[in-house]
């Protein structure tokens, strides 16, 4: 098992954001979680890659067999985790690409360019600075892959993105992660990540626990666009319910 | 250490010893005691002789940056330096000042006034570096005098700096000139105060006055900007100041005087800390927590030079 979560249960401040988390991702799986806003889908990215703003009350993540639950993000970082954040801070003063660089384990920035992703304007532009809300998710995903994970989260990369550059982000993370041998966690709410990736595995997290997983992402799908996430709680995959 | 004497500069000093004085094609070089005695026109600015300083009078263009240093070597010498840099008319000139210390522990002071004169349509990049050992006292005293729609460029930048550091600048600006002055502190174990008057002078005259100031390690650092409006012109002041840990204390005071009531006056105060956000991101890019302070500070400190 590449990374497993056991009976996680996290607070930030009194609050219990996480009550009872579970489950493993292999290497090499595709991931989905799944879930309504506010159900703790970014504070379980957060806690994988290490902030420690939230406090882990109970249980456990191991990542490569090891437990993960006190490193630091570097540490967590170097051990093979990305994390695309869903809103990345502004850091200013600081230029994109020597930042790219910085962090960067390889060369990919004219493989890039291939892409017709456009990204001239991010390079140029300090970090997460004057960018639209499209370019910083185009920038979190080639931090991620400068990084070279051996999981890689991405946390709503599939808002504020059209279509047309969701797709080619979506050929990004297969050529550039996916076929390199990374698993990949992605968290969603509106699902638009689906139309391009068939995940081996799709989570669905309602009010801090995860309520389903299933192999029939598409079946997931109709349920919540009909019932709800609520009514996801009463559905046929009840079963599934880890 | 890093900045050391550096070979190719147009006037060197080191400790009271001028090391090398080069000539430049269109521009006078001496000491400012010389340029007191061969130039009677100086001593409007000296006022009286000086000891120890240079002198450049750029009267032609020159198209590569003046370059002078000052270094400080030996055990508690006592720098008292005097210099003018005057620019004729219509020039565009890159000047780079170098002070520093050559050594560790030196305990010695680095006074430096001086008086920059932009003639006429003058256009000059002042670039200012201060790299010190821990010890040093040092003092720096500016004029400059833009005139009529000359523009004037200050970049001041201190990652390394001293124990005391006290830093005036003066500016005196007529009509249609501009100016665009950046500071940059790095202090660590420093106590520092920065005093800046801009007096716009001349009918549309512009200026912008931005510091940046970095106080870690028990730093003390003030920064007391003013702006005078005599006449109808623009000045913004642009004051930011950044707590690296809980010992240090910036204070910063902007201050703007109008007296003519098209004149426009803005000011912007800000001091915060280094960001918990901001930590963890770059740590989740593998940036130890040192590293992803020092990348904060330098992107806060570079953003404007």
């Amino acid at each position: 098992m590449l990374l497993e979560i056991k009976n996680l249960k996290v607070k930030f401040g009194d609050k219990e954001i996480l009550k009872g988390v579970n489950f493993n991702i292999k290497p090499k799986e595709k991931v989905v979680l799944l879930g309504p806003n506010g159900s703790g889908k970014t504070v379980l990215a957060q806690v994988i890659a290490g902030n420690r703003k939230y406090k882990i009350n109970q249980g456990k993540i191991v990542f490569s067999h090891k437990d993960i639950s006190n490193l630091s993000p570097e540490k967590i970082t170097k051990m093979g985790i990305s994390l695309a954040w869903q809103a990345p801070p502004k850091i200013p003063g600081v230029k994109f690409q020597d930042f790219l660089s910085k962090i960067s384990k390889s060369k990919i920035i004219n493989d890039i360019e291939n892409f017709d992703l456009k990204i001239s304007s991010i390079l140029e532009n300090e970090l997460n600075t004057n960018i639209s809300g499209g370019e910083k998710k185009i920038s979190e995903l080639l931090q991620a892959i400068v990084l070279k994970p051996k999981l890689a989260i991405f946390d709503e990369i599939d808002s504020g993105l059209d279509m047309k550059n969701l797709k080619r982000v979506c050929q990004l993370i297969e050529k550039e992660l996916l076929k390199k041998g990374a698993a990949t966690l992605f968290i969603t709410h509106n699902g638009h990540i689906l139309n391009y990736f068939k995940p081996d595995k799709t989570l669905v997290m309602v009010d801090g626990k995860i309520i389903c997983q299933s192999k029939n992402y598409q079946q997931i799908l109709k349920t919540i666009k009909k019932y709800g996430y609520e009514k996801c709680k009463k559905c046929q995959f009840s079963s599934n319910r880890p | 250490m890093a900045m050391k004497n550096v070979k190719n500069a147009n006037f060197l000093q080191i400790d009271h010893e001028v090391q090398k004085i080069s000539k430049v094609k269109g521009a006078e070089i001496l000491t400012s005691p010389e340029a007191y005695q061969k130039i009677p026109w100086t001593r409007k600015f000296f006022l009286e002789k000086p000891n120890e300083g240079y002198f450049i009078w750029v009267k032609k263009q020159v198209d590569l940056p003046l370059l002078t240093c000052f270094s400080l070597n030996t055990y508690k010498t006592q720098q008292n330096l005097e210099n003018l840099l005057v620019i004729e008319k219509g020039l565009k000139i890159k000047s780079n000042v170098i002070c520093n210390a050559l050594k560790e522990n030196l305990c010695a002071s680095h006074k430096a006034k001086g008086k920059i004169v932009l003639k006429e349509g003058a256009r000059l990049k002042y670039s200012h570096f201060h790299w010190w050992g821990s010890k040093e006292i040092i003092e720096s005293d500016y004029e400059f005098y833009l005139g009529p729609n000359s523009q004037l460029v200050y970049n001041y930048k201190n990652t390394h700096s001293s124990k005391n550091l006290f830093f005036r600048t003066y500016i005196e600006a007529e009509k249609k000139s501009d100016l665009n002055l950046n500071i940059n502190l790095l202090g660590k174990n420093t106590k520092a105060r920065f005093e800046e008057v801009l007096k716009l002078k001349g009918e549309d005259s512009r200026g912008i006055i931005r510091l940046r100031l970095v106080a870690d390690k028990k730093s003390e650092i003030e920064g007391m900007s003013k702006i005078f409006a005599l006449n109808k012109s623009i000045g913004h002041l642009d004051c930011q100041g950044l707590l690296i840990n809980k010992d240090s204390k910036i204070s910063l005071i902007p201050n703007l005087v109008c007296e003519n009531k098209k004149a426009q006056l803005t000011h912007e105060a800000s001091i915060g800390k280094v960001s918990e956000e901001e930590l963890t991101y770059l740590r989740t890019r593998g940036l130890t927590e040192k590293q992803a302070i020092d990348l904060i500070v330098s992107g806060f400190l570079m953003k404007w030079t």
